[in-house]
């Protein structure tokens, strides 16, 4: 979705975002459920995002974009349809991890984050997973995949949508 | 690692569940005396529990190592004051995936824990604040928490004793700093997760600035077992000052890594050629990061030595942390290891204290000069003196968790160090 399209939860997201504010004594609290919601729904944080939360929480575009600009997994920039996370930390890269994220970013033709040319996937280097027993790993979206190597790694992601 | 494995820890206080197919459903669960505990400590006067966690000796399973009752012990007594219980489970210490381990499985055991501490200590509502990248892990808890509030042992007037506890997941956004508690809060705020100056600590001024109190998962879910059975059965294991079991999250060159529970104390040694099957490929240990990546490296000799509790691993000049245990054999270079460690806390500085901002980047720097073709073995030196200058000066322990591997790597590894940064760079 571009920069500027108009943006607003679907019905059953807006139902989901109400049920947030329940669980929570003030609407700050429930900036960073909310963002999730908005990022499953549009796949990253555009401007026009922002603007329809910020109108939604009564709450200042600037102070939701320092928030979203904090963390790894929010994104303010245009992803791929599917997130690849390649740990990079102490123990995947003993395996092969860091090797294994440049095999990546070559074989796709890509860098950090920045989308495949057909949109497809969105790789990028994160802090340490937390499956150094399944080392080197990877998530692909909501999924881990443990004991992965170039070759399992790029089967795995040719197979996504 | 598989049930059978699991098996081996099925008398000690937390995997005690793990080998029972099915245990995440609350009727499983229930069959195999899960919630039993719960019922019987709201019988119990709330004082009393605090009082039996307290002689238990259980310290936080974070890292810190903070005794979880004397903590207790500084929160208001006031039973109608609002105030919170949260739960880190933000587990992000690179080594560290216990506590992942832990609720995957068995997420009603922190639920329980959770149900009594919040009893206890007399908070309305709590949060389970788990990392953005557990996400299966958050729906597991989410399943859990469903059903326990199905069976009214959340919600209000629980068990009919006029008590209201409320328990929500909220997960994180991927920032390994939201581990520190303070940044936790600030995150849980809504706002970018960085730590705030204590004190005023957040059992006297938390979120939302009420009294809170932050506890590890595993913390929290030894709670049950120590409410069941007693603190002097929980003392059976341990020492005296490390009482209790607790998880080992073991990775690297072994040839089964994976988590383990075993009493404190519990040598190396045995940890790694017993239950983790020995060395890979037979290789010989060269090193090993005992607590995860900010504790300072031992040698092969300190290694088969220590044992595996609070005061042995700091007399060996390193910290048992949160129990994330790295195993390094002799292929390695510790010149590679620490370049991650360096380039990790770099990244995950929160920006917020210059000596952390600029220091952990120097550090990084320094390290890697030989990119530049710029290096010399005196650069070991700037950087020794560079990591001792960040320690103490900041608001929260990163400078200090990514000052202390890098000078406790120098002690141990100098020379190593040396030829690595004047080695020529690798092609």
């Amino acid at each position: 979705m571009s920069q500027t399209e108009k943006f607003e939860f679907t019905p059953d997201r807006l139902a989901l975002y109400k049920e947030y504010l329940t669980r929570y004594d003030d609407i700050d609290s429930a900036l960073l459920p909310t963002l999730h919601l908005a990022q499953e729904q549009n796949g990253w944080l555009s401007d026009s995002v922002v603007a329809y939360i910020s109108e939604l929480m009564g709450l200042p575009s600037i102070r939701i974009k320092e928030v979203i600009s904090f963390y790894d997994m929010l994104y303010d920039q245009p992803v791929g349809r599917n997130i690849v996370h390649v740990c990079t930390n102490i123990t995947c890269s003993m395996f092969g991890g860091r090797e294994i994220y440049s095999g990546l970013l070559k074989h796709f033709e890509t860098g950090y984050l920045t989308p495949t040319r057909d949109g497809r996937i969105s790789i990028q280097k994160m802090e340490c997973l937390g499956a150094c027993e399944q080392a080197p790993c990877m998530r692909v979206n909501n999924d881990y995949v443990g004991n992965i190597d170039l070759q399992s790694a790029i089967s795995k992601l040719e197979e996504l949508p | 690692m598989d049930y059978k494995d699991v098996a081996n820890y099925k008398n000690y206080a937390l995997l005690s569940y793990h080998h029972i197919p099915g245990v995440h459903n609350i009727e499983v669960f229930e069959r195999a005396g899960g919630y039993e505990t719960m019922k019987k400590c709201f019988e119990m006067d709330p004082e009393a529990i605090k009082e039996e966690v307290k002689q238990s000796g259980l310290r936080g399973r974070g890292g810190a190592g903070f005794a979880t009752g004397v903590k207790w012990g500084f929160f208001t007594k006031d039973r109608n004051a609002k105030k919170y219980l949260l739960c880190n489970a933000d587990e992000s210490e690179p080594g560290t995936f216990k506590d992942r381990f832990l609720v995957e499985k068995n997420p009603h055991i922190l639920i329980e824990g959770m149900i009594i501490s919040a009893w206890a200590l007399g908070t309305q509502k709590g949060y389970i604040y788990i990392r953005g990248e557990f996400y299966h892990q958050a729906m597991v808890l989410e399943r859990a928490l469903k059903e326990a509030y199905a069976k009214g042992y959340l919600g209000k007037n629980i068990m009919g004793k006029g008590f209201d506890f409320d328990l929500y997941v909220h997960r994180g956004a991927g920032a390994y700093i939201c581990g520190e508690e303070t940044a936790l809060i600030s995150s849980l705020e809504g706002q970018k997760g960085q730590p705030k100056l204590k004190p005023p600590f957040p059992a006297i001024k938390g979120y939302r600035g009420l009294p809170t109190m932050v506890n590890n998962v595993e913390s929290l879910a030894a709670v049950p077992w120590i409410m069941r059975h007693g603190a002097a059965a929980y003392k059976q294991w341990g020492t005296e000052k490390s009482p209790g079991t607790k998880l080992f999250s073991i990775s690297g060159d072994v040839n089964k890594p994976g988590v383990i529970e075993v009493p404190l104390s519990t040598t190396l040694k045995e940890i790694i050629e017993i239950h983790c099957g020995g060395m890979r490929n037979g290789n010989k240990l060269k090193a090993v990061i005992p607590g995860g990546s900010s504790s300072p490296v031992l040698n092969a000799d300190d290694s088969y030595a220590v044992k595996m509790d609070y005061e042995d691993v700091a007399a060996k000049g390193s910290m048992l942390g949160s129990g994330a245990i790295i195993i390094i054999d002799e292929t390695r270079n510790m010149g590679d290891i620490l370049k991650y460690t360096l380039e990790f806390y770099h990244h995950e500085s929160c920006g917020q204290c210059t000596p952390c901002r600029e220091g952990t980047g120097w550090l990084e720097a320094i390290f890697k000069r030989k990119e530049t073709g710029k290096s010399s073995k005196s650069d070991i030196v700037l950087l020794d003196k560079t990591a001792a200058s960040m320690r103490g000066q900041t608001i929260c322990a990163l400078a200090d968790a990514a000052a202390m591997p890098t000078q406790g790597m120098i002690k141990v590894f100098r020379e190593e160090l040396e030829q690595y940064v004047t080695a020529a760079p690798k092609k």
